[in-house]
């Protein structure tokens, strides 16, 4: 009797070990470093091979880049091989990598995840467009790299006639990806519009940018509004149904996020940065992956205090 | 259609449906264990126990997967625990998964007829080996739909591991989908995949659940078929509990040795100043008497006297209130001094005093062949090898003419014969005194003398002590020693049948066995 009912027991129970011996030995996430060196030149520059001996605690490891991996042109999985990531971020990070003398592993979350896994350690630093402001910089040091230009998203046609950040969105409905900068501009507005007796600016929130772009194409929401390449690169993507309306300028910049307060790889980050800029390398990544509107900016700090 | 095809053989999506696999087993697993401790611990009657596992289930019941898995993978790692994103999912699943699994155990247990338990404790049975081998076997039967159904939930809620970074089939869908723009084809084929997957899982729990169907198990055979029997039905009855001393008195003496040797027998089982109560409720107030060794007594009364509760107080099924009760020096259930003893001690001390019991709606474990249920008491109380009980089972089967009936379940089984097999399964652990709480109440007309003529058997040819409920007058009359008429939990008069059932002194004895005698006749 207890035979009959033990035997399908301890088949499950076996499915269950084999299942996590499997995890144990397992393959975990997509790792993309590549082995040749992408950025010879860089790395045997006598700047580069200064800071691998300044930072002896860099080279030779591997570090944690945490991504969201849904912007194209920036950080998205390769189509022709969805095991690695590719992009203008992906390349940055694999450069200064090299600069540096570690090896970069990526850690794929949802966009407001990004700063809390650097914050708990499973990650080493964020490059994945993310803006740095002050709000950020709260749980986070920013070493930017770039000027924000954003555009609006929008049907193609634009027909609820957008601006950009104004009273135009009242009565309308963004699609944004949660913990975006443009969340609090755009019910900035709407109170705006609702102190002027006018519909409120809705939002919808989402977790990752293809869920947006899917909102407006069902006529869910009217605007998308975020970095104007990744705009133009959905608008290239489906010309027919999508379209740009216009360019909004906001007062911050792209950058590269590390640990709070952590100096030795914060500086070495920075000049790793400076030496990819001063070589030409991150103008060549730009036009690499099409990011025409980009504004490289010198190496900043923007920090809590 | 094309690239929906395309994407449903893709490699990368391949390979995200066994990250989804892992997850999904390291949450089933890992709940399913929790599980079980927690619905151990909800069932404890400490409370403390019960009160930390209903903490657990309302925490982690009460709170979003989504947010339970971003404290395991972000926040855990402040105080030092870092798992990998695999292993975070593994956890928070668990966790999750444990609180919903505890309740399917708990109700599980819960769903086993208490009858199964009483009877279970009866023959003797330590707790442990009664969950393991009676509740259990029938608890996780009940629950293996329930079990399967929550498979199919963790697979699902898998997905949400997506978030903090676990390759799985989702994350890779919508990684696909924001590098490629294709959408629906991809959400369609991770759709289909996963609809694979879970109809897997159901394939397995129909498969469990078939080969655990008890409705198919007559059917099946289980094992070798008995030796038929030759024998007749009741009529050949050999006497295995020895004693025959009260009928070889009677055979030298006469008839009315019976009496006397009863008289100077010694006393078996002494019952003084009895009381108990159920909330407000007194069941019993001051029950006192004696039976001797070999005696047949009959407990006559209305129902509510509290002829069935003096006999679960007996063997310790419920516990006294006040007084004392003793087999030949055991008092069930408590030390020398009267302090209350743990279950596994009580259970060894029924074996000790060898007191069996039968019950009313007979209580054969429902998940047990007859020859199984006589064999429970040999095998797990007295430790006999499988085979050996087996035999002295079905050695037991014949003597209560059922040995043609040794493979059949208790519900292919007419209530004549489920009792039959419940005295067989009482006499397996050569009790010295036998309970019977109104063995044929339940039993349709014609099946009532199938079962008295084996308690018959056992009191004139084995001359075992037996104490009966039993509203069944004319069987009283013929197989008793003594009738004990009770009411209201008092004992207004007993005595030889023939001046109890003749000559009540008591009116309420005289109404009571006028109406039984109406409906008798």
């Amino acid at each position: 009797m207890l035979n009959r009912l033990l035997r399908p027991a301890a088949l499950l129970a076996s499915a269950g070990a084999i299942t996590l011996l499997a995890t144990a030995c397992g393959s975990g996430s997509p790792a993309t470093s590549g082995n040749a060196p992408a950025y010879a030149a860089l790395a045997s520059s006598p700047t580069c091979s200064q800071l691998r001996t300044q930072n002896p605690d860099l080279a030779g490891k591997t570090l944690t880049n945490a991504i969201n991996p849904h912007t194209p042109g920036y950080e998205s999985i390769s189509v022709s091989d969805p095991t690695k990531y590719e992009g203008f971020d992906i390349d940055l990070g694999e450069a200064i990598g090299e600069c540096l003398g570690f090896k970069v592993n990526y850690l794929p979350v949802a966009f407001d995840a990004l700063l809390p896994t650097l914050q708990s350690g499973q990650a080493n630093f964020i490059i994945s467009d993310i803006y740095a402001t002050k709000e950020r910089a709260a749980s986070a040091d920013f070493i930017t790299y770039s000027k924000v230009n954003d555009g609006v998203l929008v049907a193609a046609g634009n027909p609820k006639k957008l601006t950009g950040i104004d009273d135009s969105l009242c009565g309308t409905t963004s699609a944004l990806n949660k913990g975006f900068v443009e969340v609090p501009l755009v019910e900035a507005q709407s109170a705006k519009c609702q102190a002027a007796g006018k519909p409120p600016a809705q939002t919808a929130l989402f977790d990752n940018n293809a869920d947006c772009v899917q909102a407006i194409l069902s006529g869910r929401a009217d605007a998308y509004i975020n970095d104007v390449n990744t705009v133009a690169r959905f608008v290239k993507d489906q010309p027919d149904k999508l379209a740009r309306a216009t360019a909004v300028t906001l007062p911050y910049s792209i950058g590269i996020g590390v640990p709070k307060g952590q100096l030795p790889i914060r500086n070495a980050f920075t000049a790793a940065l400076t030496e990819v800029q001063k070589s030409g390398l991150q103008t060549q990544l730009s036009q690499k992956w099409s990011l025409d509107e980009s504004a490289i900016e010198a190496p900043s700090l923007v920090t809590a205090s | 259609m094309e690239s929906f095809l395309h994407y449903l053989s893709m490699p990368y999506l391949l390979d995200g449906i066994l990250i989804t696999l892992q997850a999904t087993a390291l949450g089933f697993f890992g709940g399913f264990a929790l599980g079980l401790l927690l619905a151990g611990m909800a069932l404890s009657r400490n409370r403390v126990v019960s009160g930390v596992a209903r903490t657990y289930s309302v925490i982690f019941r009460g709170t979003p997967l989504v947010l339970q898995l971003v404290f395991v993978f972000t926040a855990l790692p402040h105080v030092g625990v870092v798992l990998s994103p695999i292993m975070a999912a593994g956890v928070a699943l668990a966790a999750n998964e444990a609180t919903f699994f505890a309740e399917i155990f708990r109700s599980a247990v819960l769903g086993v007829d208490k009858g199964q338990t009483d009877a279970a404790r009866a023959v003797g049975l330590r707790p442990r080996t009664v969950l393991r081998r009676i509740i259990g076997p029938q608890a996780a039967r009940a629950a293996i739909p329930a079990i399967g159904s929550e498979a199919v939930s963790t697979m699902k809620n898998s997905a949400l591991a997506s978030i903090i970074a676990v390759p799985e089939l989702t994350l890779r869908s919508n990684q696909l989908a924001s590098a490629t723009f294709d959408y629906f084809s991809i959400f369609f084929a991770s759709g289909v995949m996963y609809l694979v997957l879970t109809g897997a899982i159901t394939g397995l729990q129909l498969t469990i659940e078939r080969a655990l169907d008890l409705s198919r198990v007559g059917r099946r055979g289980r094992g070798r078929p008995a030796v038929p029997s030759t024998v007749n039905e009741v009529s050949v009855i050999e006497t295995p509990v020895a004693t025959k001393e009260l009928t070889a008195t009677r055979n030298v003496n006469g008839v009315v040795s019976r009496a006397e040797a009863v008289g100077r027998a010694r006393v078996a089982l002494s019952i003084s100043d009895v009381h108990k109560a159920f909330a407000d409720h007194e069941v019993l107030r001051g029950i006192d008497l004696e039976i001797r060794k070999g005696e047949v007594v009959a407990l006559l009364g209305p129902s509510g006297s509290g002829k069935s509760t003096l006999l679960r107080l007996i063997n310790h099924l419920e516990t006294l209130d006040t007084g004392k009760i003793s087999f030949d020096g055991i008092e069930v259930g408590y030390r020398d001094a009267g302090v209350p003893l743990p279950e596994r001690e009580v259970a060894r001390q029924r074996v000790d005093a060898g007191v069996g019991m039968v019950f009313q709606h007979f209580n054969l474990f429902g998940h047990l062949t007859a020859r199984e249920n006589v064999a429970v008491p040999l095998r797990w109380v007295h430790r006999v090898p499988k085979d050996e009980a087996l035999a002295a089972a079905d050695h037991l089967l014949g003597r209560v003419g059922l040995s043609g009936r040794a493979h059949a379940l208790p519900r292919q089984l007419s209530g004549g014969q489920q009792q039959r097999v419940g005295i067989a399964r009482a006499l397996a652990g050569r009790p010295q005194v036998l309970l019977l709480d109104e063995p044929t109440s339940a039993l349709d007309p014609e099946l009532v003398q199938e079962v008295l003529e084996v308690v018959r058997s056992l009191a004139v040819d084995d001359g075992l002590t037996m104490l009966i409920a039993t509203h069944q007058l004319g069987f009283a009359r013929e197989v008793a020693d003594r009738v004990v008429f009770m009411a209201d939990g008092t004992v207004l008069e007993q005595g030889p049948p023939q001046q109890v059932l003749d000559t009540p002194k008591h009116p309420t004895a005289v109404r009571f066995l006028r109406a039984v005698h109406t409906v008798e006749v």
